[in-house]
């Protein structure tokens, strides 16, 4: 991609110093102070992300995963919020204490970001082409001319058909899936180095979801971009995620890799959020197993650990002392009491592994003719 | 399940077809033909005590299958029973009258609840309507009804916005369950929810069906959540049925790649499951309902396609005794093998 006069450097062209992170949050607390009290929106959040990375987020409506997003994209509005403790560190260089000029050229240019809603989050009176160029013209110094042809190939990339034609029109006119590829081809435009996808396909149908699944991680293996995917669902993030970071009220609760979420997981709110998924074909028909009650208000948390109300294996000792994290050797950590208790660990939800039915032979993947395009 | 599927069916929907105009105003239809064919001659049945599956993408029709169904709008060809009776034929008592038997949980429990009534108003309301019982004795069935969906029988008097997504669809669930119907039509009831909370609405549904036998349509666009609930399962495709059959036998042996798709689509809490199953990915959207393509309507996407397919709609056919599919090709896609956990 040609660069063009901009008075800035590139923050991502600059070299990961020895031993750091691309991304490397640390310990990030984020209150809102509102007429109700303070509301602990996110609280002690530490994790690091390398190029090529995905990190999956997952946790309820209120656990503080966009928060956090937001926090690191400096979108969110001091007062009311207020960053309590903690560092951000993107290729070393400290987000927190950047100016807001500093964070514009940051924003969109070396971490984008893609929304739950394309229709709230693209502009309805301006041209797709206009929206997908911006961040080149503002970015890269392109002009209008050259933003559009870059859109067009842009659109063409993301497997938007017609291209020419779809790049003159307006939001309205394009469908719920073709929308979200408009946002990605948006969020490409610039070749960032962290794309935070906050629920991308929780508006779309389940047939547009793989796809736009799919898109993101072929275009993740062309640009070697980190994706940070926040979602509620854990079996969204299964294929796509290398670590997972399961979110509870405003804290981490669980993080590890994905294999260590899925087959070895630690905290009885991940197991939680594994059987409450429905089961496909199952022989007989169980009940659902679902997180009974409702996540608990930020602003009055449960003393103690704050899953504690709704955790089927709650003892006193939950209800009064806040769990630690306890960490494995390879860094998996778990926020629960009993975290490395071999006898509590039993009650874990069986899985394709402990089931011993590990399926085998190479997937078919068939992928339709690209002939459907909507009129 | 308690479900009787021999006798008279409690519903009988009979080659519907729901068409709009595609221009809005006073002239739409005189000078203009053109129609959006949103519901194309469609039929099942559903038996008393039944939970009924209806499945498919946005736009696919499901949900006017559902209104028609009620009569919220009225159908442009094909006749609707409930009880024997045909529901496009009901004069306005004859309707009031059905819609004590037949009540609706919507999608969005934001949008459903009017947020200047209290709870106690809200869930009264379809008692206060239909006359049932004194005032005393509808805020002593609200009370109970609070009860049975898991809220607290104190928060009468609170207003929507006090309660949370789940809670509030609790609280439409009540509603529907006032005045004790027979039929009960769910669109997307959990679609709004984490999956956390669906699962506890669920098997909220399941428990007060087997109490008090109703029957369900149950409309979704996400193949796991209906398969969990359903006895029977259909699956629409852009106006169309395109598959139908018990809900076992559609989630092992899918005979419509439409529904091969669907089930390969959903995604699997299990990475190595998820990593080794066969998948279509579908390209493009769904086209538009405007202007339908020819012949079977699924073959602009469809990974087996053949000429024929382009030219002759397909018959809904009965494959298996129970189990129908439109398809000219029909047969079970092998992504069987791999992801079915069984």
């Amino acid at each position: 991609m040609a660069k063009k006069h901009t008075n800035h450097t590139d923050l991502k062209e600059k070299p990961i110093p020895e031993g750091r992170h691309l991304l490397e949050v640390d310990n990030l607390k984020m209150f809102f102070h509102t007429e109700d009290g303070i509301v602990h929106a996110v609280n002690g959040v530490s994790y690091t992300l390398d190029r090529g990375e995905t990190l999956g987020v997952v946790g309820e409506s209120g656990s503080g995963k966009s928060v956090t997003a937001m926090t690191i994209m400096g979108l969110i509005d001091m007062p009311p919020g207020k960053i309590e403790g903690g560092h951000v560190y993107y290729r070393g260089e400290s987000l927190l204490d950047m100016t807001e000029e500093q964070m514009q050229h940051i924003r969109g240019n070396d971490i984008a970001m893609i929304f739950q809603d394309p229709m709230t989050s693209l502009n309805p009176v301006y041209k797709i082409g206009h929206q997908v160029g911006e961040g080149l013209r503002l970015h890269r110094g392109y002009s209008k001319k050259e933003a559009l042809q870059r859109a067009t190939e842009l659109l063409d990339l993301v497997g938007i058909p017609e291209p020419e034609k779809r790049v003159n029109e307006y939001p309205h006119q394009f469908s719920g899936g073709m929308r979200q590829r408009a946002m990605i081809a948006m969020a490409l435009s610039c070749d960032p180095d962290i794309l935070i996808a906050d629920e991308p396909t929780t508006a779309l149908d389940v047939t547009i979801q793989a796809q736009i699944i799919e898109l993101m991680q072929e275009m993740q293996e062309k640009n070697g971009n980190a994706i940070i995917m926040i979602t509620h669902d854990l079996g969204v993030v299964a294929d796509m995620a290398d670590k997972i970071m399961v979110m509870y009220a405003g804290r981490p609760v669980e993080f590890g890799t994905a294999d260590e979420i899925f087959y070895e997981s630690r905290h009885p709110y991940t197991w939680g959020l594994i059987r409450s998924i429905p089961e496909q074909a199952i022989d007989e028909k169980k009940p659902l197993t679902p997180i009974h009650g409702n996540p608990p208000s930020l602003v009055n948390l449960p003393k103690g650990c704050p899953f504690a109300p709704r955790c089927p294996y709650a003892v006193d000792i939950c209800h009064e002392q806040e769990p630690v994290h306890i960490t494995t050797e390879t860094g998996h950590y778990s926020a629960c009491h009993f975290a490395d208790d071999p006898e509590f660990l039993k009650f874990a939800p069986d899985t394709s592994r402990s089931r011993g039915k590990i399926a085998t032979g190479t997937p078919e993947t068939i992928q339709t003719k690209p002939t459907g395009g909507e009129a | 399940m308690a479900s009787n599927t021999t006798g008279a069916p409690l519903l009988k929907v009979e080659h519907l077809t729901k068409e709009f105009p595609a221009e809005a105003g006073m002239l739409a239809g005189r000078f203009s033909k053109r129609v959006v064919s949103a519901v194309n001659d469609v039929s099942f049945e559903i038996h008393a005590g039944e939970t009924f599956g209806l499945v498919g993408e946005s736009g696919c029709g499901k949900s006017t299958t559902g209104r028609t169904i009620m009569r919220l709008t009225n159908p442009t060809a094909g006749k609707v029973f409930f009880e024997g009776k045909d529901v496009a034929q009901m004069n306005k008592h004859e309707l009031k009258d059905l819609r004590r038997e037949m009540q609706f949980i919507f999608q969005d429990p934001y949008a459903s609840l009017n947020p200047r009534m209290t709870i106690g108003e809200i869930i009264s309301e379809p008692m206060t309507i239909h006359g049932v019982g004194t005032k005393e004795e509808r805020m002593k069935t609200v009370r109970e009804l609070l009860d049975v969906v898991g809220l607290n029988p104190e928060h009468i008097n609170r207003y929507p916005h006090e309660f949370s997504g789940g809670q509030r669809q609790r609280i439409g669930i009540a509603r529907a369950f006032a005045l004790h119907p027979k039929l009960i039509i769910c669109d997307e009831p959990v679609s709004a929810l984490d999956v956390s909370i669906q699962a506890q609405v669920l098997n909220l549904l399941k428990d007060l069906q087997k109490q008090f036998g109703t029957a369900y349509l149950f409309i979704a666009h996400d193949l796991s959540v209906v398969q969990h609930i359903s006895d029977r399962v259909a699956v629409m495709y852009l106006g169309k049925m395109v598959e139908l059959s018990d809900w076992k036998t559609l989630y092992t042996e899918p005979h419509h790649p439409y529904t091969q798709s669907l089930l390969s689509a959903v995604p699997v809490p299990d990475p190595d499951v998820q990593k080794s199953r066969n998948r279509i990915i579908l390209a493009g959207d769904p086209p538009s309902p405007l202007d339908p393509p020819s012949g079977c309507r699924f073959h602009t996407r469809c990974p087996i396609a053949q000429a024929r397919c382009s030219q002759e709609q397909p018959e809904f056919r009965e494959i298996k005794p129970g189990h129908f599919c439109a398809c000219h090709c029909a047969a079970p896609f092998p992504i069987k093998e791999s992801h079915i956990d069984l």
